[in-house]
């Protein structure tokens, strides 16, 4: 059996972060900071929609609605109540598996496209909702009061905020890497092959599907916290918006469904194919990046569904059980 | 007492004549579901599309109703082209392949739009029917009539097509039963482009009409899909008749709560809707499944 | 006679306006290996749904283990003991051998280490040890069914339900089940199988249930099912069971 420490998972892992504290500490560019926090972020937010939709097998679009609630967390508990954002990942943490459980549980129990519609009709609730709180800045959203020091969570500088995003990026993988070894990771991955002969073994589809959705749920509100203190400003359009879900759902498309290191490419495909459109094109290539990641996720879809990383892995299975085969 | 039943007699008719074009949009999207069982995530795009399309037209003179057909004709073959290149190698894979790939498409579609024709909304000049007409206390807009009749229409010919056709049959038999229907020597993969061609046509006419008083931009689509899926799941999945029903109620729902809630959730109790069918009746009020 | 561990009484079932099951009964005992066998479109898979809890009776009782199961959930008749094959294999497709056993002895053993320890040893039990790193889509046919025995093991159940196990079997595949089938009912598991051809059953059945048209026909020893009139009529017709009584 494999040790840990010999897990190649792990220490991908361990490599990246090094690298991450490296350039957090070493890259003075606030452009470049700026793009590695937003990676990170995406990533993180990749990830935690890869466990309900990947993993899970039931595609979620309303993503967004978790990553607001922790950005909402952390404003209202800095602007409206005075008190340290730290509390936000908790409080946010709640709301948003409150919110999880709410939406999975009539769902998950169905056969077919309920869940992924109802994930629409939630977050287009939640998002009116909204906007029509005076309480929650209504559609123009509010300001973050200016603070400064850690247990704020609020910095001067752009590194400390890029050494907290490779943190919550570590956990989010470290956390992946730990539900594919786990009895969850097991449950979902019978469920996704075939769910009849998966409940002949005594799994409750729902109880396992609702699990990975809160857990899923806790983790995008966590980077919703981390953003709310990095950008200093909540909004409706830019936390709670479909399009906001759409971005997080192509960020675990592209990279690879149901895999641990999909969500980290497909981020880094995102935010270079973004930059790369703004570059070239500047404001009038809005829509040409979208365009490419259509295309993309289109030919995936048709050729082969597991996405990037997922082709590279069965392609590396294939070979091993060729080898196992043959030995 | 006299003034709140205008009012009300007033928001039903409005609510109906939404309703019936709510319905075009929604009899496509579970005819192909009814099909084959996929739910397709870029119906809403496809409106989009067809929206531009009756758009451009306009500006070349052509006004809604004449393009209505023109339209019509190149969205039924633009979804059998797009049945024969993706949505066939769709169905060959995992179920949640035909979301991903539709998913795909949307923002593709979108990413199209914006690209080509920028975020800008853009309305048909000179728009005809612009008048109101009364009818006693009622008033409504004559673009609104002529979108509810020809959607009632349009859906109508679907419903006599569905039922009398041989093709129509085939459709049903499909939608039943695709084993049974193979053995019978239905050919379904030519059964699936049609319906797919009719659903993309269904969305071409609706977009057409709703060209007469709705500008154009590239999330227009997106804004009628989530009423479309609504429909159907309250109608029942691939009950032709359900998105029907579903579509009047939420096009009353939806007018009613414009105007008694403020307008800008107007589109709640649509969603709660969604849910309560989710929890109290999944199958939808005509479905089978 | 101990009291039996499965007693099915008066089980139906509707599909619409065809009664697939119009009352069945059935005895499973104890450590015995009992056979249901029918021919085709009796129902026997039918029942057999029922009793697994893939499908929802129209009526009926169903004691396990002295506890209603009629219309129970499927997860939940498996945590009560209950473990089942397919006719038609379900292979979890993507999964190794071992992992797919996992997964079964999950159910009683949260810890992924020791539900895999339990698992290596079933696939010792069943002879799949040496393949336990193959996907479970690059299986020959009497593995995948192996394997299938396996995965409703992993969940120690008290009584095994197999659906058709030995169609399909070259004979000395199902040569190699039988020794299988003892070598389950020796650790004390009960067996009811559905079985479609009656010689596979005569060796190893202690006890049989004919059932056809939906109903019990027949209980009794296989070498008496065969014999009975009732029995070859509903094989064979009428006209075969005059020729025979």
């Amino acid at each position: 059996m494999k040790t840990i420490a010999r897990d190649r998972n792990v220490l991908t892992l361990i490599g990246l972060l090094v690298i991450g504290v490296f350039a957090a500490f070493g890259v003075r560019d606030v452009v470049v900071l700026d793009l590695l926090f937003t990676l990170l972020i995406y990533a993180v937010l990749g990830q935690s929609w890869n466990w309900i939709s990947g993993y899970g097998g039931n595609i979620s679009f309303g993503h967004a609605i978790f990553f607001g609630c922790g950005a909402y967390a952390a404003a209202i508990a800095t602007a409206r109540f005075g008190i340290s954002p730290w509390f936000a990942f908790p409080l946010g943490a709640a709301v948003a598996a409150v919110l999880a459980l709410a939406v999975g549980y009539p769902t998950f129990a169905l056969r077919g496209h309920y869940f992924s519609i109802a994930t629409i009709a939630v977050g287009a609730l939640v998002e009116t909702f909204v906007k029509t709180q005076p309480y929650l800045g209504r559609a123009n959203g509010f300001e973050l009061p200016i603070a400064n020091g850690f247990a704020a969570l609020q910095f001067t500088e752009k590194w400390p905020y890029v050494l907290l995003a490779l943190a919550l990026f570590a956990i989010a993988q470290a956390a992946t890497i730990g539900l594919e070894r786990s009895r969850l990771g097991y449950y979902l991955r019978a469920l996704r092959a075939n769910y009849g002969a998966a409940a002949s073994v005594g799994i409750d589809e729902r109880r396992w599907k609702l699990i990975a959705f809160a857990g899923s749920a806790v983790l995008a509100s966590a980077a919703g916290v981390l953003y709310a203190q990095y950008t200093l400003f909540v909004d409706p359009s830019s936390t709670l918006a479909l399009p906001i879900s759409i971005d997080i759902a192509l960020v675990g498309v592209v990279g690879g469904i149901g895999t641990v290191w999909g969500p980290p490419v497909g981020a880094l495909v995102y935010v270079f194919l973004a930059k790369a459109v703004a570059l070239k094109l500047g404001g009038a290539g809005k829509g040409y990046d979208l365009v490419i990641y259509g295309a993309l996720i289109v030919a995936i879809a048709a050729v082969r569904p597991s996405g990037i990383v997922g082709a590279a892995i069965e392609a590396l299975r294939r070979r091993r059980a060729v080898r196992e085969a043959g030995g | 007492m006299e003034q709140t039943i205008d009012v009300f007699a007033q928001l039903l008719v409005s609510g109906l004549l939404a309703g019936l074009l709510f319905a075009l949009v929604a009899v496509g999207l579970t005819l192909v579901y009814g099909v084959m069982d996929v739910v397709n995530f870029a119906h809403g795009e496809f409106l989009m599309l067809a929206m531009y399309a009756a758009f451009g037209l306009a500006l070349l003179g052509l006004q809604p109703l004449v393009a209505l057909p023109l339209v019509v004709i190149a969205m039924f073959f633009f979804g059998i082209v797009v049945y024969r290149l993706f949505i066939r190698r769709l169905l060959a894979g995992p179920p949640e392949a035909t979301v991903f790939g539709t998913f795909g498409l949307l923002v593709l579609l979108q990413g199209l739009a914006q690209a080509l024709f920028t975020s800008d909304f853009f309305s048909i000049p000179n728009r005809p029917f612009a008048q109101t007409l009364h009818f006693g206390s009622v008033s409504v807009g004559a673009a609104a009539i002529v979108e509810g009749i020809g959607a009632l229409v349009l859906t109508g010919a679907l419903f006599a097509f569905v039922e009398y056709t041989e093709t129509g049959r085939a459709l049903r038999a499909v939608s039943e039963d695709r084993i049974a229907a193979t053995l019978m020597g239905i050919d379904v993969g030519r059964m699936n482009a049609v319906a797919f061609g009719i659903g993309a046509a269904c969305v071409g006419a609706a977009g057409t009409l709703l060209m007469l008083s709705y500008p154009v931009y590239p999330r227009v689509g997106a804004d009628f899909a989530l009423t479309a899926f609504v429909v159907v799941a309250l109608g029942g999945f691939g009950s032709v008749q359900g998105a029907l029903v579903g579509a009047l109620l939420v096009g009353v729902l939806e007018v009613f709560g414009g105007f008694y809630l403020a307008p800008e959730i107007k589109m709640v109790p649509v969603y709660l809707a969604y849910l309560v069918v989710v929890l109290v009746r999944p199958q939808g009020l005509l479905g089978r499944r | 006679m101990s009291e039996p561990i499965l007693r099915v009484r008066g089980l139906t079932k509707q599909f619409g306006s065809l009664r697939a099951l119009d009352g069945v009964d059935l005895d499973v005992t104890a450590g015995a290996l009992t056979g249901l066998i029918g021919p085709n479109g009796a129902g026997k898979s039918t029942a057999f749904g029922c009793i697994a809890g893939a499908l929802k009776p129209s009526g009926g009782s169903i004691l396990f283990a002295g506890t209603e199961i009629a219309g129970m959930a499927y997860h939940r008749v498996a945590h009560l003991g209950i473990g089942r094959t397919y006719q038609v294999v379900q292979t979890f497709a993507d999964m190794t051998v071992l992992e797919a056993t996992t997964t079964g002895a999950l159910m009683r053993h949260p810890r992924v280490v020791d539900a895999t320890a339990v698992a290596e040893e079933i696939l010792s039990f069943v002879g799949l040890a040496d393949k336990r790193r193959q996907l479970g889509r690059a299986l020959t046919i009497a593995d995948k069914k192996r394997l299938e025995v396996a995965r409703a093991l992993a969940i120690e159940p008290q009584l095994l339900l197999l659906d058709e196990v030995m169609a399909g079997l070259t004979p000395r595949e199902s040569q190699a089940a039988v020794v299988l089938l003892r070598a389950i009912l020796a650790r004390g598991i009960t067996i009811l199988m559905v079985e479609h051809v009656m010689e596979v059953l005569m060796p190893i059945a202690d006890h049989v249930v004919v059932i056809a048209a939906g109903r019990t026909i027949f209980t009794g020893d296989a070498r008496a099912a065969v014999r009975d009139p009732a029995v070859i009529e509903a094989y064979l017709g009428p006209r075969a069971a005059a020729l025979h009584g």
